[in-house]
């Protein structure tokens, strides 16, 4: 494995982020990366800062139907609909692989209802395996629940409490940008109990074909993601980190080990990774060896020193 | 299922391919030769490689195309130039590298105690018939090709169906080759007067869906080749799903060949553009 994956050691990459310690501060992107299992024969997971899981909601969704992706210029658009097997298959196949990979598990949790959420967390309390849990309040690609719940205060604020309630682990609250002010949100979570955001999820677009005057996807709306979005997720980065005092996360069309500075520089603590890993399966550890060379280039001791260090 | 299972079967690779020729061998559809050692190595009938074919942010997810042939160090790739994709890599030259992930995908599973497979393609849907016909030939299987197309200059692969294949049968559209008309009406002629003991199909999802009423009718096994728009193209991202009697599953990897037999028809989308 070692030579098969050479490490680049040498600035102290250790970062905290509510109140996980990661060996550094690249995660995967809920959605991109399934459980890990198909990219480990790309990659040694054991390097990464966390693996953040596909979305796991209480009973199996079948998804939405096809087509559910579209390129579109710089990123793509998709409406996969959180397809999952639901909790119980979650645990007994993904979760089971995952907890033999040395690597700390985030579980992104989905849910139609508040309670399903709730529902969701109380059956995985009792695996070991889990280190912390995303709540995702901004997927655009599901009628009920989703985004639905993270584009006001109040159902945000809802959901983060009852969540809150359930667990003392790690909470992290996954933010959409398809909102007028991203720090309201934030704020709203933050003070029902959050112990981070992070932020964005994917911006709601859509693509036509002009030939056949159709809608690219099946579901006419789908979720942009990709280097199209990085400007914006930079800004609400920016934003989000001088308006709460808990860690952000950054996440939204990061490729290379200087797109992760940057989101630190604006104020994230960890990065997340997403549909670069579509375009290439080794993106999480290039973003790491990139990020990794920044620091041996510039001096920088510590990657916790670039949090917040942008100048103006 | 326990752990093992799910570790089961040799992960894919990815590997720097270099670009052997890229010609011209019909209207609009292109034969790319690619030095691939490692997957040359590995690939089965069936499979595809998800290339990257240019990089650079402005165009972004790779493209998937079924492996035509494999020999020695080579594979190659029919493509027909239809998107933003295909005329890219329409650009590429000798000497081009890019890089290409696969073997991917479950190819076609053709029992050892078959005797006798009609293989049935409309138009690029000979792309991953072509190796299959080679290797089941170098096995002593007996081949039948029923191949159809829009018109003569889109049949491609036809001299390889006919070196390999005891019977080749043709159809095109406007009748520039063979019977005018779809390619089903070869394909039912041949499955009753060749009685084969499996159909392998790839075509356009009407076609595909067609043929495999007619092997059902006939009483024989019939295996499709699927095609969908697809993202990661290793089983992450949930695009490329097709719907079947056990669930959504991915054309990536629990495809693209399933049993027809599985297959709801009535989840077929339009037909996906590169």
């Amino acid at each position: 494995m070692e030579q098969k994956f050479p490490r680049v050691t040498s600035a102290d990459l250790r970062v905290e982020v509510a109140g996980l310690r990661l060996r550094n501060p690249v995660m995967t992107a809920s959605g991109t990366f399934a459980s890990g299992r198909e990219y480990a024969g790309f990659i040694d997971l054991s390097r990464l800062g966390a693996v953040v899981t596909k979305g796991v909601s209480l009973q199996a969704w079948a998804g939405n139907e096809s087509p559910r992706v579209a390129e579109t210029a710089s990123g793509m658009l998709n409406s996969i609909g959180l397809q999952n097997p639901g909790v119980e298959a979650f645990c007994a196949r993904d979760l089971m692989w995952l907890s033999g990979r040395d690597v700390p598990v985030v579980v992104n949790v989905s849910g139609h209802s508040l309670e399903e959420y709730v529902r969701v967390v109380e059956r995985l309390e009792s695996e070991v395996a889990v280190a912390a849990y995303e709540v995702n309040i901004s997927c655009p690609n599901v009628d009920e629940g989703g985004m639905a719940f993270g584009t006001s205060c109040a159902p945000a604020a809802a959901v983060t409490s009852a969540v809150r309630a359930a667990t003392k682990r790690p909470l992290i609250v996954k933010l959409s940008p398809n909102v007028t002010d991203i720090s309201e949100i934030a704020r709203a979570v933050e003070d029902a109990g959050a112990d981070a955001v992070s932020l964005v999820n994917t911006l709601l677009g859509m693509a036509i074909d002009a030939e056949t005057r159709r809608p690219k996807l099946a579901r006419v709306v789908g979720g942009l993601s990709g280097p199209a979005i990085k400007p914006v997720a930079l800004r609400m980065v920016w934003q989000v980190a001088r308006a709460i005092a808990v860690p952000v996360i950054g996440v939204g069309g990061i490729m290379t080990g200087e797109d992760a500075v940057e989101f630190l520089l604006a104020g994230a603590t960890a990065v997340q990774v997403g549909t670069a890993n579509f375009v290439d399966p080794t993106s999480t550890v290039r973003v790491l060896d990139g990020l990794t060379e920044y620091c041996a280039r510039h001096g920088v001791a510590r990657v916790s020193d670039l949090v917040g260090a942008l100048e103006v | 299922m326990s752990c093992a299972d799910l570790d089961a079967g040799p992960h894919p690779l990815l590997e720097r391919v270099e670009v052997l020729a890229n010609d011209r061998v019909g209207a609009g559809v292109g034969l790319l030769a690619l030095r691939a050692p490692r997957v040359a190595a590995a690939v089965a009938p069936g499979q595809f490689v998800h290339l990257r074919i240019a990089t650079g942010s402005d165009f972004l997810l790779r493209r998937p195309f079924s492996v035509h042939r494999a020999h020695g160090e080579t594979i190659e790739i029919l493509y027909q130039v239809l998107g933003r994709g295909t005329r890219e890599l329409a650009d590429r030259a000798r000497g081009d590298v890019m890089d290409a992930i696969g073997p991917l995908g479950r190819g076609w599973d053709v029992p050892e105690s078959a005797g006798h497979v009609l293989l049935v393609a409309g138009g690029l849907g000979a792309a991953p018939l072509g190796m299959l016909a080679e290797r089941l030939a170098a096995r002593g299987v007996a081949v039948s090709v029923a191949q159809g197309a829009p018109c003569a200059e889109r049949l491609v692969a036809r001299e390889l169906f006919e070196s390999v294949a005891r019977r080749v049968e043709v159809a095109t559209d406007d009748g520039s080759a063979g019977e005018p008309g779809f390619v089903t009406l070869v394909s039912r002629r041949l499955l009753e007067t060749e009685r084969p003991d499996l159909v392998c199909v790839c075509g356009p999802e009407p076609m595909a869906r067609a043929v495999a009423a007619q092997a059902a009718e006939a009483g024989v096994t019939c295996r499709v080749s699927l095609e969908r728009l697809m993202a990661c193209g290793i089983g992450a991202c949930l695009s490329c799903v097709v719907t079947t009697t056990g669930g959504r599953k991915r054309a990536c990897v629990d495809g693209p060949v399933f049993d027809a037999g599985e297959v709801c028809w009535d989840g077929a989308e339009v037909p996906p553009r590169h």
